[in-house]
């Protein structure tokens, strides 16, 4: 953590309001990422970086530079993600159509049938990740969607490399074997 | 599938995820050149990596967060005002010397540092009615002189005989 940022926590710390807008400048796309990948719906993802950075804000105090503080973003913003989809399965389905509809077409040149393509493997994604374990759809999150490197992960995870490395792998098998037809699943099982 | 595939599998992940060594870069790569299946897996990754990537770089381009940072915002000031209590244990994480709780080993040893030096502020000294007494007598044979401490009833009593010399007893 740069003496820059420890500058602006501490500012949010004491209550800083211009402080707080910079962290969220700084950090939204990221927990946005994350929360995206995780229940791919935009008004959720968007419902979870305000859950997200109220969190933060308003337990910063508690942040004592112990780990770095992006660290502790994405760890808040996976662990918020992944209850958000939890209460979401207890109560009601999204409207996944609609959603689709709206955010996947590219604009009025794509063609309709692309559209209903991409909508479908959406959709087809969504289900797959909520069949991985959380740790194991963490993992992908932090590596395929955001490009987190190992070591990232691990910090943010709190775990050791190897189980980083074992828990991507597992993941990864387990989505090509779910999104089979719709990506290869490789030259070896 | 070759028998080398199986040794090369722990690499191809770490290789695709850029997190090789020089070295194992190279024999994964002298590998891909003559393996397709393994070609074929590295592909599979790719191809798995667009899909869960793709969708959500279109969605974030197509975001604004000014009224996300509004909520946040608004969120943060309706938060009730802290009790006095929730006021001084903030102040007390936050303050610098607090934070990382250095006042636990600091009042400890200013404890320690009382608990060494009272007895010796509170020492008590001799008091100035503990006087000595010095007692000098002169006679034609012998000079005498005493001195007693009142304090621990010593008695010293020198004898002098005459200019040449003195004993004591």
């Amino acid at each position: 953590m740069g003496h820059e940022e420890a500058d602006l926590i501490s500012q949010c710390q004491m209550g800083d309001q211009a402080a707080m807008k910079e962290i969220f400048d700084k950090y939204r796309d990221k927990v946005y990422r994350v929360a995206y990948g995780v229940v791919r719906h935009r008004e959720e993802a968007m419902d979870i970086v305000q859950e997200v950075f109220v969190k933060l804000f308003r337990t910063i105090g508690n942040f004592k530079g112990k780990s770095s503080f992006y660290t502790y973003v994405y760890r808040t913003a996976m662990n918020t993600a992944i209850d958000h989809v939890r209460k979401l399965k207890k109560s009601t389905s999204l409207s996944f159509e609609d959603e689709a509809e709206r955010y996947l077409s590219d604009g009025p040149e794509k063609r309709p049938d692309q559209v209903a393509m991409d909508k479908e493997l959406e959709e087809k994604v969504k289900g797959a990740l909520a069949q991985l374990p959380d740790d194991q759809r963490a993992a992908i999150i932090f590596r395929e969607v955001e490009g987190l490197s190992y070591q990232e992960m691990a910090k943010a995870m709190g775990c050791s490399l190897g189980t980083v490395m074992s828990r991507l792998h597992y993941g990864r098998k387990k989505l090509q074997q779910l999104l089979r037809g719709y990506v290869k699943e490789g030259g070896k099982t | 599938m070759k028998d080398s595939c199986s040794s090369i599998s722990k690499l191809l992940e770490k290789y695709f995820d850029r997190e090789t060594t020089g070295d194992e870069g190279v024999l994964v790569e002298d590998h891909l050149r003559q393996c397709a299946a393994c070609q074929a897996q590295l592909k599979s990754m790719e191809e798995l990596r667009a899909t869960l990537r793709t969708p959500v770089d279109k969605a974030v381009q197509k975001e604004t967060f000014a009224w996300v940072w509004q909520k946040v915002e608004r969120e943060i000031q309706d938060r009730p005002k802290p009790s006095w209590r929730e006021s001084i244990r903030a102040w007390f994480g936050s303050s610098f010397p607090f934070r990382r709780r250095v006042w636990i080993p600091a009042v400890a040893a200013a404890l320690l540092i009382i608990a060494i030096g009272s007895p010796l502020l509170f020492k008590e000294t001799p008091s100035q009615t503990e006087l000595s007494i010095v007692e000098y007598v002169q006679s034609d044979t012998n000079n005498v002189m005493v001195f007693e401490s009142e304090k621990e009833n010593v008695a010293i009593i020198w004898l002098f005989e005459g200019t040449e010399g003195d004993s004591s007893t």
